[in-house]
């Protein structure tokens, strides 16, 4: 259980977070949400008491964070996967967080495993890791003390699309059993797959938050596209409304409706139209669109760079 | 890789809620937070060599002291004075580390998660520090007598040392490590923090013990003049004076700083 109460906070005149509030419960994994720079750092360090709000509260499992008695046993966190000592060994990054939890030694050993990292990578000192293999090590940090919550600030940085998926099992998983998660992320299709709830914050402040079903409201249902264009378009569209099914027009010579695809489908089987495309609306297309609408200001062509262009065709 | 995800965390559900969690709860001792301050102090490439570095140069400074001693009696108290010297330098270093080390690699932001209670962190490298100049003095205190005893030829034999010196000894290292400490954590950026313990009293007697009428102050917040009786004889209650003003000024001023920053300020 995450409770953020307008959390603000102000460094000399600029606000950098600005009356933040959001609920994580057990059973849930919350993606927090946000462009670079948006405020999403920071609300997580005042939730972790490792910076001091300047208005509002938050609390952790009941208590603000800094007054759980040894919080690694409680809430697992990672605010930055490079934030180790370059020249400590892995393993012993975890032993000496173990022995100061009062955490068994194995634990440590077991956490590399369930991350991936090899006993050679254990060896390794930490300056010598991939920023893939830092991730893994602060999640196996995270996970150390056995914890009930999790707080993971941009875990899937430098993952690879099979660590990025093994990592969604993972918190999956971990929800499953009870646990509450939350993590951050500036990139939609990052936490999109892992979140029951989604929390947008834009600018320091949220300008959305819910489930992504909610999030997307009472848009369109379904997308269809016929194989032959515009005339086709017409005579499915006449069809529909024969079915008293209301469509519109979409982008790209598509049809929008709030039908679901399977009565779409039908629909046009019986009228013999051939279908190109038909599919769901509220799906990661148009979460991302409502994404970038809800973000847009400060970010205008962050849908449009190479990296992410790249990442995409990866995934 | 996925296969294994499951396994090795217990999760949350129902039953280990209540009973199983009060004994891990526990917050941990500051007895626990100083073995982890002292391994952390060791575990790392740079922190492994300094403790080396140190011990090796003390019995080289025990070792010329006692054999190589040109005219002067390689006494006991001259061994110990010298090998007393390298400690008395690269301790200091060690405690400005201690704390900047954790800023510089923001090892900080784990650090001060897992105790959240960031003086309990500052009281546990104090006592990390403690230890460490104490284990420095029982080390030159071997290499002096080991040096002295196989090396030494002075006629009349080595003569002794007296605990009272040794005492003084202990207060000398002790003091010199929790003074880097304090600019350490008044700092908190290692280099800057080093060059401001070195030459921070050095300049203040340049300035101050320039002017007319102040060069009897300057003497009491010297440390290179104040502190060197501490290894080379039984004080006198001036000299006691002189190096408790000394340390009153060059830890207090620091460590009321480095306090404030540290208790109160966000961690990057």
């Amino acid at each position: 259980m995450i409770e953020a109460n307008s959390l603000t906070k102000r460094y000399g005149g600029r606000t950098a977070v600005s009356d933040v509030s959001f609920r994580c419960e057990p059973g849930t994994v919350t993606g927090f949400l946000g462009p670079n720079g948006a405020g999403k750092s920071t609300t997580l360090k005042m939730l972790c008491g490792l910076a001091e709000p300047s208005g509002g509260n938050a609390a952790v499992l009941g208590m603000p964070f800094a007054r759980l008695p040894n919080p690694g046993r409680r809430v697992g966190v990672l605010i930055d996967a490079s934030a180790q000592h370059s020249g400590r060994r892995g393993g012993e990054v975890l032993a000496t967080s173990a022995q100061l939890m009062g955490v068994d030694r194995a634990r440590a050993a077991a956490m590399l495993e369930v991350v991936g990292l090899d006993a050679s990578a254990a060896r390794k000192r930490v300056g010598k890791y991939s920023l893939g293999m830092r991730q893994r090590l602060g999640i196996a940090h995270a996970l150390l003390g056995d914890p009930e919550v999790l707080i993971l600030d941009e875990p899937a940085n430098g993952l690879d699309p099979e660590g990025m998926r093994w990592m969604r099992e993972l918190l999956r998983d971990f929800a499953a059993r009870g646990g509450t998660v939350l993590l951050s992320s500036h990139l939609l299709h990052e936490v999109q797959a892992t979140a029951d709830r989604l929390v947008v914050i834009a600018r320091g402040a949220i300008v959305a938050q819910g489930t992504p079903q909610e999030l997307l409201g009472g848009g369109p249902r379904t997308l269809v596209r016929t194989a032959d264009g515009g005339a086709s378009n017409r005579l499915l569209r006449r069809a529909l409304a024969d079915a008293a099914i209301v469509a519109s027009e979409g982008p790209d010579e598509t049809l929008l409706t709030e039908a679901s695809p399977e009565d779409v489908g039908r629909t046009a089987l019986r009228s013999g139209i051939a279908l190109a495309e038909l599919r769901s609306a509220s799906d990661a297309a148009s979460l991302e669109q409502l994404f970038f609408q809800l973000t847009a200001d400060t970010q205008p062509h962050q849908h449009s760079t190479p990296a992410q262009n790249l990442e995409e065709a990866l995934r | 890789m996925s296969a294994s995800t499951s396994i090795g965390f217990t999760g949350r559900s129902s039953g280990r809620s209540s009973s199983g969690r009060v004994a891990d709860d526990r917050r941990p001792g500051l007895g626990r937070l100083t073995a982890v301050e002292l391994r952390k102090m060791v575990d790392t490439r740079s922190g492994f060599w300094v403790p080396i570095a140190v011990a090796l140069f003390t019995l080289a400074g025990a070792i010329v002291a006692a054999a190589n001693h040109g005219g002067r009696d390689g006494t006991l108290s001259h061994v110990f004075h010298v090998a007393a010297q390298p400690a008395a330098f690269l301790l200091p270093v060690m405690g400005v580390l201690l704390i900047c080390g954790e800023w510089s690699q923001r090892t900080t932001l784990t650090t001060f998660t897992l105790v959240p209670s960031r003086k309990r962190v500052i009281a546990a490298k104090f006592g990390a520090s403690l230890i460490v100049s104490t284990v420095a003095l029982v080390a030159c205190l071997l290499f002096t007598l080991l040096c002295a005893s196989l090396l030494g030829h002075a006629t009349g034999g080595v003569g002794s040392l007296s605990l009272q010196v040794i005492a003084q000894g202990w207060v000398f290292l002790v003091a010199g490590m929790v003074m880097g400490l304090a600019f350490g954590a008044a700092i908190l950026v290692s280099a800057p923090a080093i060059v401001a313990y070195l030459l921070l009293p050095a300049v203040w007697d340049a300035v101050v013990g320039n002017i007319n009428g102040l060069a009897g102050l300057a003497r009491w917040l010297d440390s290179s003049v104040t502190l060197a009786p501490l290894t080379q004889q039984a004080m006198s209650g001036t000299q006691w004076a002189h190096a408790l003003v000394t340390f009153a000024v060059w830890i207090g001023i620091p460590t009321a700083i480095g306090w404030a920053r540290i208790s109160s300020g966000d961690i990057d």
